[in-house]
């Protein structure tokens, strides 16, 4: 958040008063915002900031029963069990492959889809395509799983059927390791391409009326249009939607990823976020919180990095920032 | 002729975007066949494109048979959503407002951290050991404080009451108005949209969650839909124990019309909302886009 001031504007002069006065003072003008501020604040406090504090107990080596006060402290060990631990490369590995075909598969769709769209005439065709399309972004992921579960269902489902039908062999999809990326990417393309779509459309409704007169009058039909007008008209909100995903490399859907993996597809499937739940909230003895925060913590680290960093260059490219 | 060749290319693309349309929605489409379909056809594979017997046995035989869950998990988050969605917009907006506001010294440092939180993610295990200590393992209400501010949606609402004029907040200060008279006699009236916007945001997120009461709820009873149907649907799958086949009114109801009628069951909410709040979702999202 950057804060500009307006150049003109001269610091008044102030009485001699402390922070402390002052303060005081906006607080007994101001006492009813103060009052209003208060649940979100704590809020704030309690659930956003208190979890960033606790990440302490990576450096400890955390017990439930003496809390994160008197827990015994080890330093970096916990940093140091990371680099040691051979699985650490796989989930890494699986994070990162799919937000690379996330990006190479399901962020291009909604660029296409949209120029197209914008070539429907018909408004309420529009309107009918846009809510369709838009409607899976609203359907939990226990649904989209489920539903993906029913229709790849080796005794009934409609994908076994059809493939038995034609003399196939039922494929046990959800156990299958190499089935687990198209599958993931495909609900990924399901639920978010109407969601993105939207974006662009209101990038493309802010092109310039007048280009598309103009090549109107050169003859430019509607495919010259589209490549030569619209998809250059959306080139910055491409660029800076490219540019967050790229950020986001280290996000995936988690609600998904647990609904759809199980131990068969752990070779494809686990990644950082489900490694680290498993070692908590699914460990057959004591959980071991400090490691799994620890491994979080480097995830995030790297993260945040990343985020703030692409952030900063997508603001070189438009004048908004991002955050 | 000039003509015709533009409307051909018109043509073929209207038909694709609408198979497109379609596709995204035949799913859900089918998964109500499925329900709707006698359960015999589907045990001998015979489910089409189209239900076979039509009748809807199986939604309320699911909802009323204790052993699924799938009533108790549709109270639960009927219960969830709706206070999740008055406490989440009530602290939002008024987060927003305040923030909002010019003379407010400290909300620089305040959306600071808000979006410093958002943007470095804690993760679940840090958040567990907090909640915790808060009482929230196996308590309703952690789908209801902890989640009251998404930051996301404090953006938009902060962005909305932005653009409300100056003017106005000044002419009420000059007729002797104070804060809480300006929120809720010049602010509130003005803001509809922003508050369906957010209901839209928080009832579809506290509805469709999962990690968070996976997490937290060990008893059964507090379990939400989603829940239940991982449960029914997803788990019995591999372990297929839940179903036994029971005829009723001379139609089958067996596993597979069952576990579809659960999925269904939970999608209709949003589905008979989905047309009347789309809109507003749509403003979010723009809005959250360029100033987010």
């Amino acid at each position: 958040m950057q804060i500009t001031r307006h150049p003109t504007a001269v610091a008044p002069v102030r009485q001699p008063a402390t922070v402390r006065q002052r303060m005081r003072k906006d607080m007994r003008k101001n006492y009813r915002l103060y009052l209003l501020l208060i649940p979100g604040f704590l809020v704030l406090l309690l659930f956003k900031i208190g979890p960033v504090g606790a990440m302490w107990i990576s450096f400890q080596d955390f017990s439930a029963a003496k809390g994160i006060f008197h827990s015994d402290w080890v330093g970096f060990a916990n940093f140091a069990r990371i680099f040691r631990d051979p699985y650490i490369l796989v989930i890494v590995r699986n994070t990162i492959i799919l937000a690379v075909l996330s990006i190479a598969i399901a962020f291009p769709i909604p660029i296409l889809f949209s120029l197209f769209l914008n070539e429907v005439r018909s408004k309420r065709v529009r309107g009918m395509v846009q809510s369709f399309s838009f409607l899976p972004y609203f359907i939990s992921a226990a649904v989209m799983v489920s539903i993906l579960y029913t229709l790849l269902s080796r005794s009934s489902g409609l994908v076994n059927n059809l493939i038995t039908a034609s003399g196939g062999k039922a494929i046990n999809f959800m156990a299958k390791p190499e089935w687990f990326r198209p599958l993931y990417i495909l609900l990924e393309v399901w639920q978010t391409f109407g969601y993105s779509a939207i974006i662009y459309i209101a990038a493309i409704t802010a092109i310039d009326p007048t280009l598309y007169e103009a090549a109107e009058v050169d003859g430019a039909d509607r495919w010259k249009k589209m490549w030569h007008i619209t998809l250059p008209g959306i080139s910055t909100t491409v660029i800076v939607m490219l540019i967050i995903s790229v950020g986001n490399i280290f996000t995936v859907n988690l609600d998904r990823i647990l609904l759809m993996y199980n131990q068969s597809v752990y070779s494809t499937a686990d990644v950082i976020q489900t490694y680290v739940y498993r070692i908590v909230f699914q460990s057959t003895g004591f959980p071991d919180y400090s490691y799994a925060t620890a491994v979080n913590m480097l995830k995030s680290v790297i993260a945040f990095l990343l985020v703030t960093g692409v952030n900063r260059l997508a603001a070189k490219i438009v004048d908004a920032r991002l955050f | 002729m000039k003509k015709r060749k533009i409307d051909l290319f018109g043509a073929v693309n209207d038909t694709w975007l609408v198979l497109i349309a379609l596709l995204c929605v035949y799913p859900f489409l089918y998964v109500f066949f499925v329900s709707a379909t006698d359960g015999s056809y589907l045990a001998l594979g015979q489910m089409s494109f189209w239900p076979l017997g039509f009748n809807l046995k199986a939604f309320g035989y699911i909802i009323s048979t204790p052993r699924f869950n799938v009533g108790r998990g549709l109270i639960n988050s009927f219960t969830y959503t709706i206070l999740g969605t008055l406490v989440g917009i009530a602290i939002t907006y008024t987060t927003a407002f305040v923030l909002s506001r010019k003379r407010f010294v400290h909300r620089y440092w305040i959306m600071t951290l808000f979006i410093i939180t958002w943007v470095f993610d804690a993760g679940i295990i840090p958040q567990y050991i907090i909640y915790n200590m808060f009482g929230f393992v196996d308590n309703m209400w952690v789908m209801i404080i902890p989640g009251a501010i998404s930051t996301q949606f404090l953006i938009i609402a902060k962005s909305f009451l932005e653009g409300i004029p100056d003017e106005l907040e000044e002419a009420a200060f000059v007729d002797g108005a104070n804060d809480f008279t300006i929120l809720f006699k010049v602010f509130l009236p003005l803001s509809s949209t922003i508050l369906a916007t957010l209901a839209v945001f928080y009832a579809v997120g506290i509805w469709n969650q999962y990690l968070i009461p996976q997490i937290y709820f060990k008893s059964a009873d507090l379990k939400t839909i989603q829940q239940v149907l991982k449960d029914v649907v997803i788990t019995d799958s591999s372990s297929g124990t839940t179903f036994r086949n029971v005829t009723i009114g001379g139609v089958v109801l067996n596993q597979y019309n069952l576990k579809a009628a659960a999925i269904f069951i939970s999608i209709l909410p949003i589905v008979c909302v989905y047309p009347m709040v789309q809109k507003y979702f749509r403003k979010g999202i723009l809005i959250g886009s360029i100033k987010g």
